[in-house]
């Protein structure tokens, strides 16, 4: 049976066992990449013939020289009777916002086209550490800012290998996309409005958001400081847990870096979902959408089969002894998308102040008078329009003249969010929930072009998710279904702070209760293409 | 015509604190001298992805520093983001602290020459990271980060100083005060205090606050006198002749002795505050900032004040003697361990200990030479034991062989002869060979006394003690 | 009174200060794009919050490392930062010179 078809917890297995080699894993995972994803995203694409059309193209750059090495380092260990490390021989993608030292890290954005830094991420670092082999940089939204991956100034952007015509998801579309068409089991992703969750929702996979602090940014590309998360995405709940288990951890280098101790998400998975209360919640079966001319807030319906899943997820939860708790306000979910366009802006445009041309990256090549033109410049032809949009909103709000009423109220009202939450989990509390389950998007894979020039619309696809980065607690995206047209459906849990073995065990409990579902034998287009299974 | 008009300075100065590594990354904290580009790391040339991971020793020092200001240490302060572009800061940003700093309040006592004391309010005292140098070379500009991300506390003062003098004055003690209790080098050449002066005038009498001009780029006390000095006088010209002071600000030319204006002050940038996220709030227990307060040393001034009550010393004396905090601590050890007298150990150490300290160029601290060595070394001479020329001379011997005093008196026979039998036959010697210098001083010239003293420490190589050879002459010439 | 809407003249001033520049097509783009964002973030201003609410600049009470010890450790290899640069000269990062400027600070 080819390795692509196998999860990262059965690879690692048969490794460690010395029933598969790394090399073999390694070669049969690139054989699919060459099979599914088409060429990589690059500055100066040709175009597109109707067959690259159709390719899934999840990366900006293969490191297959690099998996190589780490393949042949497994093998060692493995001979020389060391312990190979619980990833050995698993390929995983990285998304393209983190720091690896021996690869270019690019942001997707021009301004690092050519950027090598010379330290790695602590995350990646830890997976090379646990014997994973790296092989390449996922594509994704530039600086990851959208939520489609279309923004990326590599083209052509990934695609959702469930329909090709329809995106991946952003920011971390590339890495759902990877791991959706078996390209690697594993990626990294990071979250900051539903970066991880929101893809992995689209492309029909399982993607964590960890606790703020759970995972370190030390060596992630930071877009909101007080809001990004590195995480895991996989093919199963159970390959989630062994990846966030290699990624938590306190590190020194990351002050904001959680000193909570970790415990062991995989020993936790199957004790089961008896007795634990699940909550639903009004405020999460309909989006609160503004006017863009007026400002006026409406309600908006969402897709209908995602509250159909939602029911039937519980439905399932609740025969297996979960007790629901309907009804659970969270009244302050509507104000999630406007506090973030003003939290993450105002950090955003402070974090790409220091993309200047002078110390690394991209600097224009036009003869400038001085010093400002040449910031001016090279900023203006090194960032694509996200970012240009998001230093401009980001500058205004948090002006002196308007910080307080922007930046300041956007903070309270984040403690207003984060209060619902705490209401719903505290244990003295009225619902005493251990996880709270809601649709991880308003609808499934928009198409290519349909949403990317409204940037409006564009971030409200994170109203589901914008809540967990905001509140800081953790959450999970696992498939539910496809709908009518064949695209996935993603729904989500919310735990309390630190409790990511809670929802990972709840997930887990779902997900093996329907592992015969029909939905589940249903192959990706990409993958129907390659024939690959 | 000074008197018509008062002179309004206020002082802000950025201190470099001495910590061993720079306050958010383990690069060396200083690195002067060093080639430009070496000692940099990803966080302080700002590379993508890093963080900012604060030192625990910028926050100690930082919190010693307020309090020996008199200013109230905040439990819990905050960094923030102060948001502009400029070459010499990698992040596009500089963390500092806003509105919630380390330190509140505060005040320093400077002593004025004529006996007069200015109190000095401090507005501002925080903690922020240093940005990095830049050079012109060919029209180009060179920067080098070495520098960035150096531990500094900035303190602002009130407009409090009222003319060079006072902020000369001031500038002494502050730098006094950061050697005393070890937050700073405080070497302005080195640029570990630097300070720009706000200078504005008003009619004596008035409280009112005109509009100020700022002056850069002095780089010593000296110039800073000079500096205030001119800017002043040439604001009360300008009155006087009908014009208007308009906010510029001022670039002092030590050369050349003038100022320069270099841009107009008029608008104030927006550096969009904010809360570093990368960061947690700077938290100092109860305990920890009690244990920081009571262990604050006696400053210099009041240890001044007590040199001379309680040591009789004088004024200038004690003012040497607290001009730096190891030698201080020091002379109190050598009074402690001695029996002389305070003033008699003030002047061996303001001159030949001095003199030893500056030709090996060591602080006090530095010494071989301990206190114990030197109050052994004043009692011996002081007992007669050793001539004062020997006990100068011990001083560079103990220091460079680093034995015990009384070892190398042993060692090297350097005891006066004190042996009233020894010192009568070398008298008998002296005298019997010099018969016509005998017959000389007998019939009236009572000054050869001195030379015969001479000759007996001659044939002795200086080991008679003089005091009673001379007594022991006048008795045996008057046979 | 806080505008309610980003004129050209203000979109200008803020491309400036943020060390951009852009051409017809983009400015008003952005600019519309800009006027929707503050059209969506306005209900923000009506959320009605009591006195003690506090800021949250973390969703969580961080509970992170202390401050490090005082000890050097000097990154391996300084040469690689100054080998990413654009342009250097020997061991300077180099940029063209500043012209005057009416508004910075330092």
């Amino acid at each position: 049976m080819n390795s692509t078809a196998l999860s990262a917890l059965e690879i690692a297995r048969r490794v460690r066992a010395g029933e598969l080699s790394a090399s073999q894993v390694l070669e049969e995972h690139l054989a699919q990449i060459t099979a599914v994803d088409g060429i990589s995203g690059q500055l100066d694409p040709p175009a597109l013939t109707p067959l690259e059309e159709q390719k899934v193209h999840a990366f900006i750059q293969v490191t297959a020289d690099l998996a190589r090495l780490q393949a042949e380092q497994v093998e060692a260990k493995l001979t020389h009777g060391e312990d190979p490390g619980p990833l050995a021989g698993v390929p995983v993608s990285i998304k393209d916002i983190f720091c690896v030292q021996g690869t270019t890290t690019t942001a997707g954005s021009r301004i690092l086209y050519n950027f090598r830094p010379p330290y790695t991420a602590t995350t990646v670092a830890r997976l090379e550490q646990a014997g994973a082999l790296i092989l390449g940089k996922t594509n994704l939204d530039e600086f990851t800012y959208g939520s489609s991956s279309e923004s990326s100034a590599f083209q052509p952007h990934p695609n959702n290998p469930w329909n090709t015509q329809h995106v991946t998801g952003g920011s971390s579309g590339g890495s759902a996309a990877a791991v959706a068409a078996h390209e690697t089991p594993l990626s990294l992703g990071t979250d900051t409005g539903g970066s991880i969750r929101q893809p992995s929702a689209f492309c029909g996979v399982v993607g964590l958001k960890p606790t703020y602090g759970r995972t370190s940014r030390y060596g992630l590309i930071a877009f909101g400081s007080s809001l990004d998360c590195p995480g895991p995405l996989a093919r199963t709940v159970s390959d989630a847990a062994l990846m966030l288990q290699v990624l938590a951890g306190n590190d020194p280098k990351d002050s904001t870096s959680a000193i909570q101790p970790v415990p062991d998400y995989l020993a936790a998975l199957a004790e089961g979902v008896r007795g634990l209360r699940i909550g639903i919640s009004p405020d999460y079966d309909h989006i609160a959408y503004p006017d863009t001319k007026t400002g006026e807030m409406g309600i908006q319906a969402i897709q209908p089969e995602m509250n159909q899943a939602v029911r039937e997820v519980a439905q399932v939860l609740a025969s297996l002894g979960a007790e629901i708790v309907e009804n659970v306000p969270m009244p302050n979910a509507r104000h999630g998308i406007p506090t973030y366009f003003v939290i993450s802006r105002v950090e955003a445009a402070s974090n790409l102040h220091r993309f200047d041309g002078v110390k690394y990256g991209y600097r224009t090549q036009k003869p400038v008078q001085d010093l400002t033109e040449l910031y001016r410049v090279t900023r203006a032809e090194g960032f694509g329009l996200q970012p240009k949009l998001r230093i401009l909103m980001g500058m205004y709000v948090s002006a002196a003249a308007h910080s307080a009423h922007y930046y300041q109220k956007a903070l309270r009202v984040r403690s207003l969010i984060r209060a619902d939450f705490e209401r719903a989990f505290d244990s003295s509390g009225p619902y005493r929930l251990d996880a709270l389950l809601t649709p991880t998007t308003p609808t499934t894979a928009f198409r290519r072009k349909e949403v990317l020039g409204d940037s409006v619309l564009m971030q409200y696809s994170d109203q589901m998710t914008v809540g967990a980065n905001h509140a800081g607690i953790p959450a999970i995206s696992i498939p539910a279904g496809l709908d009518p047209q064949g695209l996935p459906i993603g729904v989500q849990f919310f735990g309390n702070d630190f409790r990511e073995d809670l929802i990972l065990r709840v997930a887990y409990a779902y997900e093996q209760a329907t592992l015969q579902a029909e939905w589940r034998q249903v192959i990706p287009q990409a993958l129907r293409a390659a024939e690959v299974k | 015509m000074m008197t018509k008009y008062e002179i309004v300075v206020g002082l802000e100065t950025h201190i470099q604190l001495n910590t061993e590594t720079k306050i958010f990354c383990s690069c060396k904290a200083d690195s002067w001298g060093a080639e430009p580009n070496t000692n940099i790391c990803p966080v302080c040339s700002g590379l993508p992805g890093v963080l900012p991971v604060l030192n625990a020793e910028a926050v100690h020092k930082g919190a010693l520093l307020a309090s020996a200001m008199h200013a109230e240490i905040n439990p819990i302060s905050y960094f923030d983001r102060k948001n502009y572009f400029y070459p010499d800061l990698p992040k596009g940003y500089q963390i500092t602290q806003f509105d919630e700093p380390i330190g509140k309040g505060g005040y320093l006592d400077v002593h004025m020459p004529d006996g007069s004391t200015r109190r000095v309010n401090i507005h501002k005292l925080h903690l922020e990271e240093d940005a990095g140098k830049t050079i012109i070379e060919a029209g180009q500009r060179l920067v080098d980060f070495n520098r960035c991300g150096v531990p500094l506390v900035e303190m602002v003062t009130e407009p409090d100083l009222h003319s060079g003098e006072e902020a000369a004055q001031y500038l002494t003690e502050l730098r006094q005060l950061l050697r005393w209790i070890g937050v700073s080098e405080a070497d302005m050449e080195r640029g570990h205090l630097r300070c720009d002066a706000n200078v504005s005038i008003r009619e004596a009498g008035s409280t009112m606050l005109n509009t100020k001009t700022e002056i850069k780029n002095m780089n010593s006390i000296e110039s800073i006198r000079q500096a205030i000095t001119l800017e002043a006088q040439r604001q009360i010209e300008a009155v006087e002749a009908g014009q208007r002071v308009e906010s510029y600000t001022l670039d002092w030319d030590a050369d050349t002795g003038t100022l320069r204006k270099m841009r107009s002050k008029e608008t104030e940038a927006d550096y969009r505050y904010f809360r570093e996220p990368d960061l947690l709030p700077v938290v100092l227990s109860a305990e920890e900032i009690t244990r920081i307060q009571t262990t604050l040393p006696e400053l210099p001034y009041a240890r001044k004040m007590r040199f001379i009550e309680e040591y009789q010393l004088s004024a200038y004396d004690a003012d040497i003697l607290t001009s730096e905090r190891s030698l201080s601590d020091y002379y109190e050890e050598t009074v402690r361990l001695s029996g002389a007298a305070p003033k008699t150990i003030s002047n061996w150490m303001m001159n030949d200990l001095t003199r030893l300290m500056n030709d090996l160029d060591k602080s006090a601290a530095e010494l071989r030479l301990r206190p114990a060595d030197l109050a052994k070394i004043i009692g011996l001479v002081e007992n007669s034991k050793i001539s004062p020329a020997t006990g100068k001379a011990l001083l560079k011997k103990v220091e460079e062989s680093g034995r015990k005093p009384s070892e190398i008196v042993t060692a090297e026979g350097l005891s006066l002869i004190g042996d009233e039998d020894a010192l009568r036959s070398q008298i008998e010697a002296v005298l019997s060979e010099s018969p016509s210098e005998v017959a000389s001083y007998k019939s009236g010239k009572e000054s050869l006394l001195g030379w015969f003293v001479g000759q007996v420490m001659r044939r002795t190589g200086g080991k008679a003690d003089p005091k009673r050879t001379r007594e022991l002459l006048l008795e045996m010439l008057k046979q | 009174m806080l505008p309610e809407k980003i004129t050209r003249e203000m979109f200008d001033k803020l491309v400036s200060l943020a060390a951009l520049e852009l051409d017809e097509e983009e400015s008003e783009y952005l600019r519309t794009e800009l006027n929707h964002q503050l059209a969506a973030v306005k209900e923000l201003s009506e959320i009605p919050i009591d006195e003690d609410i506090a800021p949250s600049l973390h969703g969580i009470d961080c509970q992170g490392n202390p401050p490090r010890p005082d000890e050097w450790q000097p990154f391996p290899d300084p040469d690689a930062i100054l080998a990413l640069a654009p342009e250097t000269r020997g061991r300077y990062f180099v940029v063209p010179e500043i012209a005057q400027l009416s508004q910075e600070g330092k």
